[in-house]
Parts: C-alpha cells; structure tokens; sequence
C-alpha cells in the first residue's frame, strides 16, 4: 500500500484525485453509489451569489473523445449551499473546495468572504466560457487574472484560494503567473476549451448557446502540455486537469508537476471512475515501488532536442 | 441503482430503424414503470445512453431504441454475448394511484416503449386503455405488448395501419364517446405532448408525461438535463422526472 496523501496549501488531502466542478454537483448523487468520504476532494459545482437559472436546452453534445457543455453555472446561490449541502459534504470527509464564480469583482469578493473558514479550499472560476457577463472576462487578460484573484484572496482570511485557468489564453505560463502574483495559493487547469458541434440536418449547433466547453478523454494532451507549462511558471501547487479517465492519465499529470488532479468527464462515462483511479494509483505505485504518491510530482524528463 | 455489467442475449430490429435490445443483468433488478437505463456503448463515446427501460423479465431487462447517431449506430451492431455497463434504474418513473382504476396511456414514436413497461406493472390491477400513433405501418411495434390492454388503439400519420390521425386525436375521439381515465400517462414527441397538455387541461384530466432531453451524468449531478417549470424553477429530467405533472412543466 503506498502513502496516497498529499498536501495542498496546508490543507491535507488522503488522496490526489479531486472531483471537477460541475460534473458532481454537491456529491449527494455519487453518494448513492459509492461512499464519497474516499475521494481525495469534492470541487462543488460554480456557485455565485444569487440563484442562477442556466441556459437554455439542450447543454451538452458529444464529438468523438469529447463532449462540449454549457449549462451556464445554473446553481441554486451560495447560501442555499452553506444552508443545505456544506454541513453534510463535511461530514463524508472529503476534502471540500468551493467553486465560486461572480459577474464583478465584488461578486467574487462577496462570495469569498462569505465561504472563508467555512469550506477546506476556494476554487476561483475566472474561465467559465459559457457565461456571457464575467467569469471568462476576468480569466483571459493576465492583468484582469491578477486582479480577480487580488481582489478575492483580500476577503479571505482562512481560507487557501485556488484560481482555476483557462485554457483559451495566449500564453497559459502568463497567466499562471498573474494569478500567483495576485495571491494566489495554488492554481487549477485546465477548464474547458470552447468548441462547436452541429447538427448538419438542422444547420444548427447543436448545444442552444452555440458554443460549449469541450472536455473529456480527447483533451488530455493540451491539459498535460499547458499543466506543464504552468508549473514551470510558478512555485505555487498546480491542481492538474483535463480529460484523465484512468490512474495512467493521473500520473502523467502529476510527473508534469501537478501535485493533485481532477476528474471530470470520466465521472459520466463512469460513475466509479474516481475510485477505480484511487486504487489504480495505489497499484501504479506498488508496482513501481514508490512509497509515497508525492515521489511522482515532477519528475519528467524532457527529451534532449 | 446499480452499474450493472450486462450481457446482450438479444439484439434485433423490431420495425422501420427501431430495435430492442435484451441484457442479462445477472440477478434480478427492481425497476418501476417508466424508468430508465443508462448504456455505455464505450469507445470513442463518453456520454452513455439514457434509454426507457421498455420491459423486465426476472434478470432480463429490455430496451427499445431508435437508430439516431453513432452511439445507436454501434449499438445496434453488438451481438448477444457482448458486455456493456448499465446503469439503472434510474429516474422516478410513472406511478398509478390506488384510486385511479382507468388509466389511458398516449404514445407516439419511441415514447410508446416506456409505455409497455407500465402495462407489465399496472396491467393486472388496473383498466388499461391505451393509444399508440406511428408514423406508418412499417414503424408499427410492440403491438403484442398493447394488445393485452383492455383497449388498444393503434394510428399512424399516414393511415398505412389503423386510421388516419395521432395518439392525442385517437385518444380524445375515445374521450367523446365516454371512455373517460382517472389518469393520463404519456410519452412522445413535445409537439404530440403539447397537444394533450391543451386536451387535458380543457377536459380537466390528472395526466402525467415522461419527458426526454440530451443529459450528461444521468443522476442528477451536472444539470445537463433541464426542464422548465410552471413555477420558474428548473428541474432535472433525469433525476427529478422523466415523468412530471403535465401541469408542471412547460413544454
């Protein structure tokens, strides 16, 4: 049995795989079929101030090796989830991250304020690309990155603030930069690449608000090459994600430099794809005779070229 | 609700691009009417399919599908003996009320299949009437599974089988002549569910719907799958429905 733990921002977690935002709710779901306790954390589905109604329908398409979304962070209001969800996705002990999203900066400085000391981590989305007023606005410009987390980590006094990039960026290192220079504590990516798909009978897209976030197996290879980049740009911890469907996809993540991972899309093909990845670590590990899941974090090495 | 790994015993076409495949799932599953599936045909596809389970049998389960992309494409290639994973039964499913005797079922396309699946449970104990629209006689199915209803009126968009007209015209002629339920219960196209919310409504009958929309995790979880409600709330097909209150959704 090799030592899975790991520790982000002083927060410990016993496990590197973390559930991503938006394709597991609250957990109660998953819950129904396996104990979410195990999982190494739970990033929450995108909550904002107010109750969000979404888009419309349909929000979600398939392409093959991906799948595009836009739900539009429809999310029943932060205090909703402080009143209703938080005490119970404690109690599983999973490590909870909060995922926030606001349309000004002090939407993201009301909603930081009012989770600090309540939740384990708060994970910024700067880049959700499916909404048309903020969230995106502030993850493109490395300026604006800088001061949505600037702004952020200001009202926490507790809690480690994670900022969750976007991967339609010029330069991922810049930004990766931008949001450690606002304070940032650790940084998240990659989000999803915006896309199309269309429906050639209809000439239409076929997701309603055209285009959606593409995620899912058939990303891995930009989330590893950005992931990369962006732990050669700063010192702080790097969460690592982006199509990982098995505990191979994982390590590769983690010898770019990322110290932990999310998974998302896997968890729709697979609803026990987060614990068949906790244990095929375990295995990976044993079998290679590393102790401790920490060992692998970084230890790449490039090609000679 | 349970992934099960699920072994094809049978996979056949049944009518003009439908099929109905038939899984073991090794032990018995408890499924209420109206409930669905959701089969991972895998590969390069990483959203499974959320299908209505159509009828069970012991440890057999049945689906019936339409030939619609690449996912059904595949699908209806596998030969009995391959193992796919299905998770069910999801969904909360129609219910029938102790007090409600005559139940009227409305169907069009492969909405009727969710339908079969409540004759099976409500068959014995209630008196069924059931009305089924195609398209034409080459998509007529299932027609063994209705007739063992105590009405049993099939129509097709053509007149090619049975008259003329739609399940909703089929089902309100009945209506007129004094076959009056306690409840409707329905699933087709919205255009088709549209037109029996108006009748339903005008003739101030209890109906329910099973609604159909592209979903994501199918329990609940991502919020791919939203339906619009009469209050200005949004519900989650999969999890909430498929099968509402007529009166509680819009359509």
């Amino acid at each position: 049995m090799a030592n899975l733990s790991v520790n982000i921002c002083g927060v410990d977690l016993k496990n590197p795989v973390i559930a991503a935002s938006g394709t597991f709710g609250f957990g109660r779901e998953f819950n129904e079929l396996y104990d979410i306790g195990q999982l190494g954390g739970i990033s929450t589905k995108g909550l904002t101030m107010e109750l969000r109604a979404g888009n419309p329908v349909p929000r979600i398409a398939e392409s093959r090796g991906v799948i595009l979304n836009a739900v539009g962070l429809q999310n029943p209001g932060v205090e909703h989830f402080i009143k209703c969800d938080l005490d119970w996705l404690k109690s599983t002990g999973t490590c909870v991250i909060a995922n926030v999203a606001g349309k000004t900066l002090d939407d993201y400085f009301a909603i930081c304020e009012r989770l600090d000391g309540k939740v384990d981590m708060i994970e910024l989305n700067i880049s959700c690309p499916n909404v048309k007023s903020g969230g995106m606005a502030f993850g493109i410009k490395p300026q604006s990155v800088e001061e949505v987390t600037r702004v952020s980590k200001s009202a926490l006094k507790k809690t480690p603030l994670i900022v969750k990039l976007s991967p339609n960026v010029e330069s991922i290192a810049a930004n990766a930069k931008a949001a450690e220079n606002g304070g940032a504590d650790c940084v998240s990516l990659i989000n999803t690449l915006t896309g199309m798909a269309i429906d050639i009978e209809r000439r239409k897209p076929i997701i309603a608000n055209n285009t959606g976030g593409v995620s899912g197996a058939g990303v891995k290879p930009i989330a590893v090459r950005m992931v990369y980049e962006a732990c050669q740009a700063v010192k702080i911890p790097v969460i690592g994600m982006g199509g990982i469907t098995c505990a191979e996809d994982a390590i590769e993540f983690l010898m770019a430099g990322a110290v932990a991972v999310q998974v998302g899309t896997a968890n729709f093909t697979d609803p026990f794809a987060m614990p068949k990845i906790i244990k095929g670590l375990n295995d990976w590990c044993d079998k290679h005779g590393i102790k401790n899941v920490r060992e692998l974090t970084g230890t790449l090495q490039l090609n000679e070229r | 609700m349970k992934d099960y790994i699920a072994t094809i015993v049978k996979n056949e076409q049944i009518a003009e691009n439908i099929y109905a495949v038939t899984f073991d799932l090794g032990e018995e599953a408890r499924v209420r009417a109206g409930q669905f599936g959701n089969i991972a045909v895998g590969g390069t596809h990483l959203l499974r399919r959320p299908i209505a389970v159509c009828k069970t049998e012991k440890k057999e389960v049945t689906f019936c599908y339409q030939i619609k992309g690449e996912g059904t494409q595949k699908l209806k290639t596998m030969e009995a003996g391959t193992r796919l994973n299905v998770l069910m039964p999801l969904g909360n499913g129609f219910y029938v009320e102790e007090n409600e005797k005559k139940v009227a079922l409305v169907g069009g396309g492969v909405g009727t299949f969710p339908l079969i699946s409540v004759l099976r449970e409500y068959g014995d104990k209630k008196e069924i009437s059931a009305y089924i629209g195609y398209r034409n006689k080459g998509a007529v199915c299932g027609v063994e599974e209705f007739e063992r209803a105590a009405k049993f009126v099939a129509v097709t968009d053509d007149g090619s089988y049975g008259e003329k007209m739609n399940a909703v015209q089929a089902f309100e002629a009945d209506l007129k002549a004094g076959n009056r339920p306690d409840v409707v219960l329905a699933c087709g196209p919205t255009p088709m569910l549209r037109a029996l919310k108006t009748l339903v409504e005008k003739e101030n009958l209890n109906c329910y719907v099973s609604l159909e929309e592209r979903m994501g995790c199918g329990i609940g979880a991502c919020v791919v799958c939203v339906c619009e409600k009469t209050n200005g709330a949004r519900a989650r097909v999969c999890k909430d429905g498929p099968v509402f209150n007529v009166n509680d959704v819009l359509l």
